[in-house]
């Protein structure tokens, strides 16, 4: 079985933020594959955590309102021989789980980016495309990700844990104020002073389960560039996403997302017009966090630099609209680049769940468990 | 052989006789007669079929109310537009005559069958959606309609009962309604319960706004407002009945949420009750009280008694007292119910938010948190809205951080410029008299300088008994501020044109136009204005309006 056999079923929505992106880089990918004749399904996962199998037709006007007509609705079953995507309507027992041979995960932000789906469909069996648990559960993590970037002796900018004492801050101000976790741009605010940072933990919501503080450097701008590991390492061209006139501070969600079909149409200069020597270490660097940040599938790194100096910012391990517009140079049509990811996903699992040791040993000389509490 | 007219009806159904049909002009043989009676039938049912599925269209957008269809219908068929009286009175008497002439049946299914004009089939501005309940409601008009036909077939009265059908096809779309009820509210308590048990999981603070304008811009205040420090998630504009309320819990309500925001419609008394028996608000917020929908309410007073049962299940209550009636709540109310008054005049309030030339000015039991805020929202709806997000527990000077970039609704008297640069005031979204007032007051501000001053509008419904009256004020002072004043459809024709006629002692009164639908309307502007124009669209009413 190959890409172009496989039985597709595309992922997205969500219980995320960043659930209408999602969307339609969803639908780009559906209709991308149902152009190409491939055996595609479309799942969409609500705001409230349902799953519905869509005709993959639709259009993203059909999911303003919420769940879209004549959605059929489905259970993710784990374990065992029912497991994966069955329909609700079907007599238990009955229900046969649809045919799917890998997802692609189309799910940006919250628990489809973090590693919870990824968890859910390797518990189910289900091969899906992009990173697997560890790989996005660091990507969403703002905090891990510059420790391990930092180890790895890529250059960051210091990042740090933001507690309601400041302490342990030994940088000036300006700060950006992050949340921990969550992907995007979502929640970020740009802060003169310790004591302004620190009075935002308790006025905005997204920085509850975690806030790292960053020096807030104006003159840094932000590079990007899509790697993928599958068939071999491979870079894109490096972007440079502009800012809108407003004099928005950083690079905002609102930049990215709305007033077009996500991330393919903001505004940008691609290839970026860098010095050779400073497109050639950010793609060294790149390469490097292809490794360091188990990258599957598409991924997108950014970078910030001020035009000479480069620093790794993070990563996107599910990004918006996959990426696609950033492979100009080499060119990788869009279907090419879901069929690698699709060929990756039936042919490098996500997990390998082993229970190779576990022989009885340990249970047969432990004894009575109640026997020893006596 | 030849029988007497009475039999003729009588006997059709029997083959091979010879009849002689009075008034036919003739004699005709049993089986040209029976051709005759087929092909009426047959002409009656294709009538009703296209009736039917017009009558389910306004059905549909009169949330299916049973009465709706046949209240409409007069509307449509009665004296509003004269060529379809003309064509009532045809239908009817086509239907009578079918007593004695079974071939006079035949006008009667030309003339449903091709509608009262202006009333499509699949509609533009609202199409007909094919919803599980339509098709329900759809296969049971059907049934009636099918046992009706077939049955007066087998008696021999088929085209005369046919047509009668025909011409009643409204009535048996209501009465479909009726039928389906139960089932109905079988259906919605499966989702309601679902919705309720989601509800009771997710357990967010529940803000419930109510009121006869306002709402979803308070709604869209208060989002804004608490979303910083809190994850809101607000019911749609559209979902504010009980099957939308439920659906919007069930299909919007992510887990973790902190705040649910729920607007509440209502078209008749006990319905907010039964909503708020499900929902229970922490907070319940009344914008403001008009005449709207006053045709299914019967009086005010009954609106101002029906939004107050959104106060009953809560324990706080934020009402915008500069409506007398609004106040005399906030006195009334219980002592166990915190009350918040708020006014977009009164600075004695708990929160008074004021106009000034340089914004909106905002004040908390007396201490101002923010002034000069520009932003063009009605005061008392910001004043609601910063009482919900100060109830919640959000900081005052976090609300006022988000108070300059409170989103102004879509449709909300948005202004825009227009192709050949002439200014677009776009209020179509409104549907009472006091946003329409207000509008008026913008138009004059805005086009002081203006060459020419229009104001295009259809009126406004749902007004009950006040409507005749509301419009003709209106035209009256629209007369008065514009310089031309452009009539869209029937609904609300003769009263605009009589209060129009009524301004012609003030200075330069307005001309008339009268176009039939909207899109006549903006082809009149586009071809008539220009530069330095403005326009005002005043409501605009879908199309299952006359």
């Amino acid at each position: 079985m190959n890409a172009s056999t496989a039985r597709v079923a595309v992922a997205f929505g969500g219980p995320s933020p960043e659930h209408d992106v999602s969307v339609l880089t969803g639908l780009q990918a559906a209709h991308e594959l149902s152009r190409a004749r491939r055996d595609v399904t479309a799942l969409y996962w609500s705001k409230t955590a349902e799953w519905f199998r869509v005709d993959p037709s639709l259009e993203a006007a059909d999911f303003v309102e919420g769940v879209p007509r004549r959605a059929e609705g489905l259970r993710l079953v784990t374990g065992g021989d029912g497991a994966g995507f069955v329909p609700a309507a079907g007599r238990m027992g009955r229900a046969r789980p649809l045919a799917v041979d890998a997802v692609v995960n189309c799910c940006h932000g919250g628990p489809g980016e973090d590693g919870t789906l990824q968890a859910a469909l390797d518990l189910a069996g289900v091969a899906y495309t992009g990173p697997g648990v560890a790989s996005a559960a660091l990507g969403m993590d703002k905090l891990s990700f510059a420790g391990v970037v930092h180890d790895a002796g890529l250059p960051a900018l210091a990042r740090v844990l933001l507690g309601p004492d400041g302490a342990g801050v030994d940088f000036p101000g300006p700060y950006i104020v992050k949340p921990r976790f969550g992907g995007s741009s979502i929640g970020i605010d740009v802060v003169e002073d310790l004591a302004t940072a620190v009075a935002r933990l308790g006025a905005n919501r997204q920085l509850r389960r975690g806030a790292v503080l960053e020096p807030f450097r104006p003159e840094l701008f932000d590079l990007n560039i899509a790697v993928r590991a599958w068939p071999r390492p491979e870079l894109s061209a490096v972007e440079r996403p502009l800012r809108s006139a407003s004099g928005a501070e950083i690079l905002g969600y609102a930049d990215k997302y709305v007033g077009g079909e996500g991330m393919a149409s903001a505004p940008r200069e691609l290839p970026a017009d860098l010095p050779t020597d400073v497109v050639s270490s950010l793609r060294d660097m790149a390469r490097r966090v292809i490794d360091v940040a188990l990258v599957r599938g598409v991924a997108r790194i950014d970078f910030l630099s001020d035009g000479r100096d480069l620093f790794v910012n993070e990563v996107n391990t599910v990004p918006g609209s996959l990426a696609r517009y950033l492979w100009v140079e080499p060119a990788v049509p869009f279907l090419d680049l879901l069929d690698a990811m699709v060929d990756e996903a039936l042919n490098v699992p996500a997990s390998a769940h082993s229970a190779a040791g576990a022989d009885g040993t340990v249970l047969r000389s432990a004894g009575g468990i109640a026997g020893k509490l006596a | 052989m030849t029988v007497a007219p009475a039999a003729v009806a009588g006997n059709a159904g029997t083959a091979g006789r010879i009849l002689l049909v009075t008034g036919a002009g003739g004699g005709l043989t049993g089986g040209g007669d029976h051709l005759l009676r087929a092909l009426v039938v047959t002409a009656c049912a294709a009538a009703i079929a296209a009736a039917g599925l017009r009558w389910l269209r306004v059905a549909q957008r009169e949330h299916y109310l049973p009465g709706s269809a046949w209240r409409f219908a007069l509307r449509w068929w009665g004296s509003t537009v004269p060529v379809n009286l003309a064509g009532a009175t045809v239908a009817v008497a086509g239907m009578v005559l079918a007593t004695w002439w079974p071939a006079a049946a035949l006008a009667t299914a030309v003339v449903v069958g091709a509608g009262p004009l202006g009333l499509s089939v699949r509609g533009r501005t609202s199409p007909l959606a094919w919803t599980r309940r339509l098709r329900t409601l759809a296969a049971i008009s059907a049934a009636l309609a099918v046992a009706a036909v077939a049955g007066a077939t087998v008696a021999g009265e088929g085209p005369l009962v046919a047509a009668q059908v025909a011409l009643l096809a409204p009535l048996v779309v209501d009465v479909a309604c009726v039928l389906s009820g139960p089932l109905e509210r079988r259906l919605a308590g499966a989702h309601v319960a679902r919705a309720a048990a989601r509800l009771a999981r997710v357990a967010p603070r529940v803000v419930a706004i109510t009121g006869s304008y306002g709402k979803t811009s308070t709604k869209g205040y208060v989002a804004h407002l608490v979303g910083g420090a809190m994850s809101v998630v607000a019911s749609p504009a559209s979902f504010n009945n009980r099957a939308g309320l439920a659906r919007a819990v069930n299909e919007h309500l992510a887990d973790g949420t902190d705040v649910f925001v729920a607007e509440m419609g209502t078209y008749g008394p006990g319905e907010i009750a039964q909503l708020c028996s499900w929902i229970h608000p922490d907070v319940a917020v009344i914008t403001a009280i008009g005449p709207v929908h006053l045709e299914r309410f019967g009086s005010e007073d009954r609106i101002v008694a029906a939004k107050s049962e959104i106060l009953t299940a809560a324990p706080c209550a934020v009402l915008v007292v500069d409506d007398p009636r609004l106040a005399a709540l906030a006195d009334r109310s219980p002592g166990t119910t915190r009350v918040w008054r708020v006014s977009g005049r009164d600075p004695g309030a708990d929160v008074a938010v004021i106009e000034h030339g340089d914004g909106l000015a905002v004040a908390v039991r007396g201490e101002q948190i923010a002034s000069a805020v520009a932003v063009e929202a009605r005061p008392g709806n910001v004043a609601a809205a910063v009482a919900v997000a100060l109830e919640l527990g959000v900081a005052p000077d976090e609300v006022a951080r988000r108070l300059p970039t409170l989103p102004t609704a879509p449709h909300r008297l948005d202004r825009s410029v227009g192709g050949g640069g002439v200014v677009v005031l776009d209020d179509t979204y409104n549907a009472n008299p006091a946003g329409a007032r207000a509008a008026l007051a913008t138009l004059e501000r805005l086009g002081r300088d203006a060459g020419r001053r229009v104001v295009v509008t259809p009126g406004m419904v749902e007004l009950g008994r006040l409507q005749a009256d509301a419009n003709a004020a209106f035209a009256r002072a629209a007369g008065a501020v514009a310089t031309h004043l452009v009539v869209v459809g029937w609904t609300n024709r003769r009263d605009l044109l009589r209060g129009a006629g009524t301004a012609a002692d003030t200075p330069g009164p307005a001309r008339t136009v009268t176009v039939r639908t909207r899109q006549q309307a903006t082809a009149w502007v586009r071809d008539h204005l220009g530069q330095g124009d403005v326009v005002l669209y005043e409501n605009d009413l879908p199309d299952h309006y006359p």
